[in-house]
């Protein structure tokens, strides 16, 4: 070691951490994203097990860690996010971390933006000030005078545009600095709440004398990008033009989401298929290739083919976000919603339910009532999620006759959305059910933050949607793995003799039906005969436990047509089975008490491991899955007893 | 004695200044600060959610909705 390294290792030895804290919509995960690049990850919050974005920033041949906290509004935590903010804050200060908070603001809303700043440097936090979106508030005429803000606050303070670069490299090199070396920070997270209030209170009268002292105002006294953001609204909000643009939005979302991914999906599958074909010859035949092209590829094939319905739905619902439309869809449909003891910020997890459950279950965290949080991840999943598309798919292209027109409408088509209206009207049910519970809170937060509209970045929409559908993968992924290579296991041993003379479909079905999977089937067969179900399909949607799609793959491999490429097969041998007396062995019955049983049931490992990191506890996760597989089983019993 | 003027009653596109809360708890009413609702601060009405609820408001240089409960607990004055 030479000896200047030796002479600056008592200095590295405490690490210096650059948390980002502001209000929502400051522009903080951009300014994040500006200072580390690529440099980053994902991690867990100490104590808790929300995800946070970490990313190191090197400055000097220093490495600083630089965390993006969640959005936070006060300094009495309302929201998961927040708490989790006020957690981190007073952990790293515990830790004896060389901690500075780089508290981001908008320029144009600095009077209400710097109370959480004002707030965290009274609390004797090392702070530094971002004053950011300096570009945006130039064009609306708002000065500010950065060094006389700085004096009254006694932090430094600067003016950046993390869009544009502007005033980065005089960030970095803030942050690279020396910290001071404070007293102590208080915990706010033991403070007593009347305390907080005070602190509050003060802070949000300090930030207003800070900004009268250092920011000009036009003349005008409405800004640009908010007379703006009025004139938009009073199209997206009014009486007529706005549900309609709502609806107008939702309906190309789906279409986007289904008629657009459908190619990309399709293009996937036959890649997949030749490479899993191309695997199997160059392996050489046995258990290892078995392993390989019947377990692992078709598993881990199920998952990726989701990746471009994923990222179309991410591009839009982020382009929706980014653009400041979603706050606006939760007002508008939060009235309605108000009878079922819920509201508009529900919105938002029940929309991304549609594509998968994980993403809405997350997006419940910004709810500021923890009551009304549990509600929306208790009713997020019920939404009709890409995982069950193909299963109703091949039951509704087996057992609803193309014949059958109602109204002369295509039948089949009528039957899938009828399945997505269910999905909808079943969760406003359970809304009511659980308004008579102490989970209901009469209106929670009556004010919400409508931000000014923007045109979203390329490039902050392509990160966003790359990091969710690279979580999607990795997260998704590991489980499917894990039980793809179990249900092989499971239906490859133990091992038949095969008998000459049969073909290989006849051996397969054989050598499943006497596998331990099959055997399985066969002792849990009597829990689920009251449906109308056989052991194929009672092992089929216990396999689907893992992910619903899991159970047109398992019934697949069950009526040896594995490698069949389109559902076409399936269905057919699914409506032309017969029991050794003749009798179909489904009936449209079978299929409807199915569907309902799919259209409830919590059959998702990965959403009910979400459930329980974001509610923290598996008493919540698995009392969800117990009552939806209670009321999916009640329903798909009455619904094959009423049909039959 | 005359009820005080509230928010609710105020017209619309007019500004009007916070001068109080009534029925709002000190917990809730730090929390508003945070957003950026106060005593003293400005604001004005702009329109209703198609359901009439909840309501847009400019309050100082930012745009919040508030549910109709509350806009009839803010008490204001002409600005």
């Amino acid at each position: 070691m030479t000896p200047a390294a030796a002479a600056t290792a008592p200095a590295r030895a405490r690490r210096r951490v650059v948390a980002l804290a502001g209000r929502p919509n400051t522009g903080k995960t951009t300014l994040f994203n500006a200072l580390t690049g690529l440099r980053q990850r994902t991690a867990n919050y100490a104590g808790c097990t929300v995800e946070k974005a970490v990313g190191t920033l090197a400055v000097d041949g220093r490495e600083i860690e630089v965390v993006d906290l969640p959005g936070t509004f006060s300094l009495l935590p309302s929201t998961e996010d927040e708490r989790v903010a006020f957690h981190f804050l007073s952990q790293a200060a515990a830790a004896g971390d060389d901690l500075l908070v780089l508290c981001v603001v908008e320029a144009s809303n600095l009077a209400n933006d710097l109370s959480l700043a004002a707030g965290l440097i009274e609390a004797g936090y090392p702070a530094a000030v971002a004053v950011n979106m300096i570009d945006e508030a130039r064009q609306n005429g708002v000065s500010v005078d950065t060094a006389a803000l700085g004096r009254t606050l006694r932090v430094p303070v600067l003016a950046v545009s993390a869009r544009h670069g502007e005033g980065l490299p005089e960030l970095r090199e803030l942050l690279a600095g020396h910290g001071r070396a404070a007293a102590a920070p208080r915990d706010l997270s033991r403070e007593a709440k009347h305390a907080l209030q005070e602190r509050q209170m003060r802070a949000v009268e300090r930030a207003h004398e800070a900004c009268a002292a250092s920011v000009r105002l036009p003349r005008r006294a409405l800004l640009p990008t908010i007379a703006r953001s009025i004139r938009l609204d009073r199209v997206f909000l009014h009486p007529v033009a706005g549900p309609l643009l709502l609806l107008a939005t939702m309906f190309a979302l789906f279409q986007a989401l289904f008629a657009g991914a459908q190619p990309l999906m399709d293009g996937l599958t036959g890649g997949l298929d030749a490479a899993a074909a191309a695997l199997r010859a160059a392996l050489p035949p046995g258990l290892f290739a078995s392993l390989v092209c019947d377990g692992v590829v078709p598993g881990v094939a199920a998952v990726f083919v989701f990746v471009p319905q994923i990222a179309i739905l991410f591009t839009l619902i982020g382009f929706l976000e980014q653009s400041g439309y979603l706050p606006r869809a939760a007002a508008l449909v939060d009235r309605a919603l108000r009878p079922f003891g819920l509201d508009g910020r529900v919105f938002i997890p029940f929309l991304s339910g549609f594509a998968c459950a994980i993403p809405g279950v997350m997006a419940a965290r910004t709810i500021p009532s923890e009551k009304r949080r549990i509600v929306a991840v208790m009713l997020t999943p019920l939404m009709t999620c890409s995982a069950r598309l193909p299963v109703y798919t091949l039951l509704i292209s087996a057992f609803v006759p193309a014949s059958f027109r109602p109204w002369g409408f295509n039948g089949q088509g009528v039957a899938m959305t009828g399945l997505y209206l269910f999905a909808v009207v079943c969760a406003l049910a359970l809304a009511l059910v659980l308004k008579n519970t102490p989970l209901y809170e009469k209106d929670p937060m009556p004010a919400a933050l409508l931000p000014p509209y923007r045109l979203p970045q390329p490039k902050e929409l392509a990160r966003y949607v790359g990091t969710r559908c690279w979580h999607f993968l990795s997260r998704a992924g590991q489980v499917i793995f894990v039980v793809s290579i179990a249900l092989w296991l499971l239906a490859a041993f133990p091992r038949r003799a095969p008998v000459a003379g049969e073909s290989a479909a006849v051996a397969a079905a054989a050598q499943v039906e006497q596998s331990a999977l099959g055997r399985a089937g066969r002792l849990i067969e009597p829990v689920f005969r009251p449906l109308g179900w056989d052991w194929r399909l009672s092992v089929a949607s216990l396999s689907a436990l893992a992910a619903r799609e899991v159970f047109v793959g398992t019934l697949g491999t069950l009526y040896a047509l594995e490698g069949s490429p389109e559902d076409g097969g399936l269905a057919a041998a699914l409506r032309d089975a017969r029991e050794p007396d003749g009798s179909p062995r489904y009936t449209l019955a079978t299929a409807l008490g199915l569907l309902m049983f799919f259209a409830v049931a919590l059959q998702c490992i990965s959403t009910i491991a979400t459930v329980r990191r974001e509610l923290g506890s598996w008493r919540w996760a698995l009392g969800q899955f117990a009552a939806y597989f209670a009321l999916a089983y009640a329903l798909a019993f009455a619904a094959y007893r009423v049909a039959s | 004695m005359q009820d005080p003027m509230t928010l609710e009653k105020a017209a619309w596109d007019l500004p009007v200044r916070v001068t109080g809360f009534s029925g709002v708890g000190d917990s809730e009413r730090a929390r508003l600060a945070g957003m950026g609702l106060h005593v003293g601060e400005t604001v004005v009405k702009l329109l209703a959610a198609p359901l009439g609820d909840p309501i847009e408001c400019l309050v100082g240089q930012q745009l919040l909705a508030l549910d109709k409960s509350l806009v009839a607990r803010i008490r204001v004055e002409a600005a």
